[in-house]
């Protein structure tokens, strides 16, 4: 393995002068669009490559989605293995199974950048871009508390059960805590609209008064309202998503009463990664470190910078 | 009964019951070693009952199982044949797709450590083939090999288990006759190495030539015990409880018009060439061995297989590309293979009866009373007997299946009836009374085509026999020319007749 | 083979299975699930037997149920089609994009929502005769063909999405509302066309020769052919007749949400197999009940509705417990082994 390592610091050495005008590979692995939020995500991806293709014509873009964490392996050991990759930008679909094929990578010497979810290993890679989970939900949490001075009843749906759900649950738990809010019940809503029009349903029959709800994720809410619509309860004063989709922005900014409000978990991060590794890559500016991109409230007072009319999310 | 003592297998007083119904009542039978001893009788009169609880599969409800002279209660049929007792099913139970010495040894594959003793197996499997006279090689597939051959190799099996008890379901049900003969051959040399063997068969002829002894069963009754010098005759008397001398019904000569005219019917790769007329009122017999294309010219004849040739009904000519277009023209076929492509063995009669004529029970709906009213006609008319009403067609015996399946046929009102092997594996009276259908369906002026591995149902019934060999129709016989030695001649392609 | 031949057997003997486990099998299930939900109702003061709560649950099983009846005459014809799921995604992307695009031109709304209507339906047919087409001409496995279009539809109802998700406008989402939300009172549209397709499916499975091909073929196809029955076309009809109901049960699901997205229908084939089995249909075909269908659909739906009424199991379990009442439902209807 050392001998490996150095074997490959030894050829970058030698080659990198040489190639400093040669064109460089970037590998960026990320997630299918199978939901809105990972649907704006491959936007996003998408949007940056072709963008920092045409700002470095030097670098050579390789994006491959995966529709599962085993797909994704491959994908990696693909872009290792034929396109030689001198840098890789990674989604992981979970974290556990990418650190080895990952670290791999970086073994190889490319830079490695990992966004969103990190790996189960700390130190394989030299830049990491992420959201703040535990922010989200206390985000959440601290608007609700705002909203609900006296208390009330709330129930929440849930994503599907991931690290990331869990993190913005303990988030959202911890901001609430003593605020006199109660939460009645959480059901997973699998950031599906049709799963949380389902559970909502039920949580209405099932709770005569319910005075909020935390949806955590807009199409989650959008699933929501249609069922409270559909009850005629006008109980429910108001519903909270998140992720910032841009019909739910555009409702908050034209002061939608049952949506008040939005947190952000920006798709849009991906395009930070690939543009600092871009940088990394092609000039001697510092970018290795972690960089987490914040969860911010959305009112609307500063909906409009938030939307984004061009993003399918 | 006396000497039961000695014998390696003997049944004293068994009842059987099934539920409510009891099936058999006080059976005794005894098995000696180096005798060939024949259980016969109708379909339904206790033999397969008899052969399981022989070999394990079932428990008798009342008398005993004795083995060298001792009770035994086998609790499955794996205790039997560690007691060297095995059965041969009337339906292989080979897996087909493994080789012959893999099917030998199956469940008792020989070991070297973890892995199999492939040489000793193959060699022990040829032994046991050379033993029987058999020329398989022990590497064969099971599903490439011929029907006689596959009987072998289930005698093989037997044989690797020391049976010393053997007993035989109709081992020659699908048998041609050549095949037959060695099968016979190598039951007289299992019983001069002193193996007692059961052995069951429709075929009196059979019976008589290999049996030492016979058990006569009737309606779960023991009827008859004795040595096997009695007439074919008088074993069917027997079996039936009267008199079945006229097993044919007389032959009446063909009178009407020509209803089927076939020209060069070819159906690739199984038969070319094939011309013949057929009229009204006549039983045309098709004769061959099993391989010369005699079902699958039927076949082609009414859609089932891509054909080229003329075929005129009633002097018109007519395009058949599928059973439909046959049966529009009036013309059906009733097959061999009566389990398989013949009933739906998980369902009831009615909708068994009605299937090809579902649409003159259908409106917008199945006029489920008009069903029930046809199944009463068929049972009355061709005498089909179920325990209950709502049987499932599976669990009929084999000659109630016959009856309903032609009484399916029928019910779609033909005028050119087509019946492929009419009586296979079915009991002489059951027998006769199909014969005497077909008969009928003659006199009332269809035009009918029997074929048949049987020479004798040829003889008996057709006033008119066409031979076929290899494809093709060698030759054609009538009145006092159908023959057996004549037939024989031209499927075996030793002649030619005039046709 | 039994000896006692009875030449005039009974007309009558079906006393005996009314108490067949295989017949009430279900219909015990169902009321063991209901029974539960109205004990769980009763400690904590939820309304399990509200009309409401009824009515959400009997709108909600719709999509599935209609089209497990379609799935039903598949299965007992020996099919199987995975596709349906898929189908039902990208069809209702087709039928938002085509309301959408048509939105400027066309003026009148009950107008757009016929054409709406009708793009779902004829979609549903073309989508069926190519299940069809490609199982009974092409002679490919139905397992292979409909796990291939599955595929083909999820990412065509992708990609018109770009990912995200396919919304209808908002006028026209308000007056297309009430195709899934209206009715008589709780008696909401989807239960009405729901009730409907599952009488006319129990019908045409029961009375019709239809059903009764169906049967035969999926019992032996062999046979069938040999009966001059048409096999190929008997069983195309199975698929058009299923990618129809995937196109009706699109035009209710569409109002619900007035959206279509990847996610939208995924799973829906196994649970409207699952639906199919549990309600006695056999899986490999030959034998097949419509009304049977209908309970499995409705126990698959109670057993989520149970679970989000209470707490006493973790959410996380959910699976778990929809697995073992699945193969209870199953296990309790086995058919005792035939006897000899």
């Amino acid at each position: 393995m050392h001998m490996k390592v150095i074997l490959a610091g030894t050829a970058m050495a030698l080659a990198l002068p040489a190639a400093a005008q040669e064109t460089q590979t970037v590998g960026v692995s990320i997630p299918a669009a199978t939901h809105g939020w990972a649907g704006g995500m491959n936007y996003f991806a998408q949007e940056a490559v072709d963008r920092l293709e045409e700002v470095y014509p030097q670098l050579d873009f390789v994006l491959a989605t995966a529709g599962d964490a085993a797909e994704q392996v491959s994908d990696i050991e693909d872009m290792l293995a034929t396109r030689n990759i001198d840098a890789l930008v990674v989604l992981p679909f979970e974290s556990d199974p990418l650190t080895g094929p990952v670290a791999a990578v970086a073994d190889s010497g490319a830079w490695v950048t990992v966004v969103d979810r990190g790996l189960s290993q700390e130190g394989i890679e030299d830049l990491y871009v992420a959201g703040d989970n535990p922010g989200f939900g206390r985000v959440s949490g601290e608007f609700m508390t705002s909203q609900m001075p006296d208390g009330g009843d709330i129930v929440v749906l849930r994503g599907i059960p991931t690290t990331i759900d869990n993190e913005r649950v303990e988030g959202f738990e911890e901001a609430i805590d003593g605020s006199g809010i109660n939460v009645l019940a959480m059901e997973h809503g699998n950031w599906n609209r049709d799963d949380s029009f389902t559970v909502m349903q039920d949580f209405l029959s099932r709770y005569p008064n319910i005075d909020a709800v935390w949806a955590s994720d807009d199409d989650m809410a959008i699933g929501v309202l249609a069922a409270i619509e559909a009850a005629g309860r006008d109980d429910v004063q108001f519903v909270l998503g998140g992720a910032g989709m841009k019909e739910m922005i555009a409702r908050t900014r034209d002061g939608d009463p049952m949506i008040p409000a939005n947190v952000t978990y920006p798709p849009a991060m991906i395009g930070t990664a690939i543009e600092l590794t871009a940088v990394g890559l092609t000039s001697s500016a510092p970018v290795s470190g972690e960089f987490t991109i914040g969860s911010v409230l959305i009112t609307p007072d500063n909906a409009e910078d938030y939307y984004f009319p061009d993003s399918p999310f | 009964m006396g000497d039961a003592v000695t014998a390696p297998l003997a049944l004293r007083d068994v009842d059987r019951h099934f539920g409510p119904v009891q099936v058999l009542h006080g059976i005794g039978v005894d098995l000696r070693a180096g005798e060939v001893h024949a259980l016969i009788g109708e379909n339904g009169a206790g033999k397969s009952t008899t052969m399981k609880i022989m070999c394990g599969f079932l428990v008798p409800t009342g008398g005993e199982v004795l083995v060298d002279g001792r009770t035994r209660r086998f609790a499955d049929q794996r205790e039997a044949e560690a007691a060297g007792i095995v059965m041969i099913h009337q339906e292989f139970n080979l897996a087909e797709p493994l080789t012959v010495e893999e099917n030998v040894f199956l469940g008792a594959e020989l070991r070297r450590g973890p892995l199999l003793d492939k040489r000793t197996m193959r060699e022990r499997t040829a032994e046991l083939l050379d033993r029987l006279d058999c020329r398989v090689p022990p590497t064969a597939r099971v599903r490439d090999l011929s029907n006689p051959d596959k009987q072998m190799v289930e005698i093989a099996k037997a044989l690797r288990q020391e049976a010393r008890v053997l007993v035989m379901d109709e081992p020659t049900a699908v048998l041609t006759t050549a095949e037959v003969d060695t099968l016979l051959e190598q039951v007289d040399r299992l019983r001069a190495a002193g193996t007692a063997i059961l052995f069951t068969s429709h075929k009196l002829g059979e019976v008589k030539q290999v049996a030492d002894r016979v058990t006569v069963l009737r309606d779960g009754r023991v009827v008859h015990r004795g040595p096997a010098d009695m007439s074919e005759h008088a074993m069917a008397n027997a079996m039936v409880g009267r008199d079945v001398s006229d097993l044919y019904p007389a032959k009446a000569a063909p009178r009407g018009e020509v209803a089927l005219r076939v020209e060069e019917l070819d159906v690739p790769d199984h038969a070319a060439d094939v011309s013949f007329e057929l009229r009204r009122g006549e039983v045309l017999g098709f004769a061959g061995l099993i391989g010369s294309g005699r079902t699958e010219a039927m076949e082609g004849l009414v859609g089932l297989r891509p054909h080229r040739g003329r075929i005129e009904v009633d002097g018109r000519s007519v395009t058949i590309r599928s059973p439909r277009d046959a049966m529009r023209v009036g013309m059906v076929y009733l097959t061999e293979d009566r389990k398989g492509r013949g009933l739906l063995l998980d369902k009831g009669m009615r909708e068994n009866l009605t299937l090809q004529s579902l649409p003159d029970f259908s409106g917008l709906t199945v006029d489920t009373a008009a069903e029930e009213r046809a199944l009463d006609d068929a049972i009355a008319r061709f005498d089909v007997r179920a325990p209950m009403r709502d049987v499932k067609v599976g669990n009929l015996s084999g000659g109630n299946q016959q009856k309903l399946l032609l009484a399916k046929t029928m019910l779609a009102d033909p005028e050119i009836v087509i019946i492929d092997e009419p009586t296979r594996g079915i009991d002489i009276g059951t027998k006769q009374q199909i014969y005497k259908l077909i008969r009928e369906l003659a006199d009332e002026g269809k035009a009918v085509i029997v074929v048949s591995s049987e020479m004798q149902e040829v003889i008996g019934l057709a006033t008119r026999v066409l031979v076929m060999r290899e494809g093709r129709i060698v030759g054609a016989l009538e009145g006092d020319q159908i023959d057996e030695e004549r037939i024989n001649g031209l499927q075996m392609g030793l002649g030619r007749a005039a046709a | 083979m039994t000896g006692a031949a009875a030449t005039a057997p009974q007309r009558r003997d079906r006393s005996h299975s009314l108490l067949d486990l295989h017949v009430l099998g279900p219909i015990l299930a169902l009321a063991a699930l209901i029974l539960l939900g109205t004990g769980i109702s009763a400690t904590n003061e939820s309304t399990f037997l509200s009309a409401s709560n009824i009515s959400n649950v009997l709108s909600r099983s719709a999509f599935i149920g209609i089209i497990a009846v379609g799935m039903t005459f598949v299965i007992t014809a020996g099919g199987l089609d995975l596709s349906v799921g898929s189908m039902a995604a990208f069809i209702a992307g087709l039928v938002i994009l085509t309301m959408n695009s048509l939105a400027g031109t066309v003026e009148s709304v009950p107008m757009l929502v016929l054409v709406g209507m009708g793009a779902a339906l004829s979609a549903g047919l073309a989508a069926g005769a190519i299940n069809g087409f490609l199982v009974t001409n092409m002679r490919i496995e139905a397992f292979i063909v409909t796990l291939g279009t599955m595929g083909i539809y999820r990412s065509l109802v992708t990609w018109l999405a770009d990912g995200g998700t396919l919304s209808l406008d908002f006028t026209l989402r308000t007056a297309i509302r009430p195709i899934y939300f209206g009715g008589f009172g709780w008696l909401t549209w989807p239960i009405i066309v729901f009730a409907f397709v599952a009488v006319l499916g129990e019908l045409v499975m029961r009375r019709t020769a239809f059903g009764r091909y169906c049967a035969a073929i999926g019992s032996n196809e062999q046979v069938a052919r040999y009966s001059s029955v048409n096999v190929n076309r008997v069983r195309m009809a199975t698929y058009v007749l299923l990618g129809l109901l995937v196109g009706v049960a699109t035009i209710l699901y569409v109002p619900r949400l007035g959206s279509a997205s990847p996610t939208t229908g995924v799973l829906w084939e196994l649970e409207a197999i699952a639906a199919v089995i549990i309600g006695g249909t056999v899986l490999k075909g030959g034998f097949g009940r419509v009304w049977g269908t209908v309970i499995g659909v409705l126990i698959l739906s109670l057993i989520g509705n149970i679970l989000n009424l209470t707490d006493a199991v973790s959410p996380y379990l959910n699976g778990a417990i929809q697995g073992v009442i699945i193969i209870l439902a199953v296990v309790l209807q086995r058919e005792k082994k035939a006897g000899t």
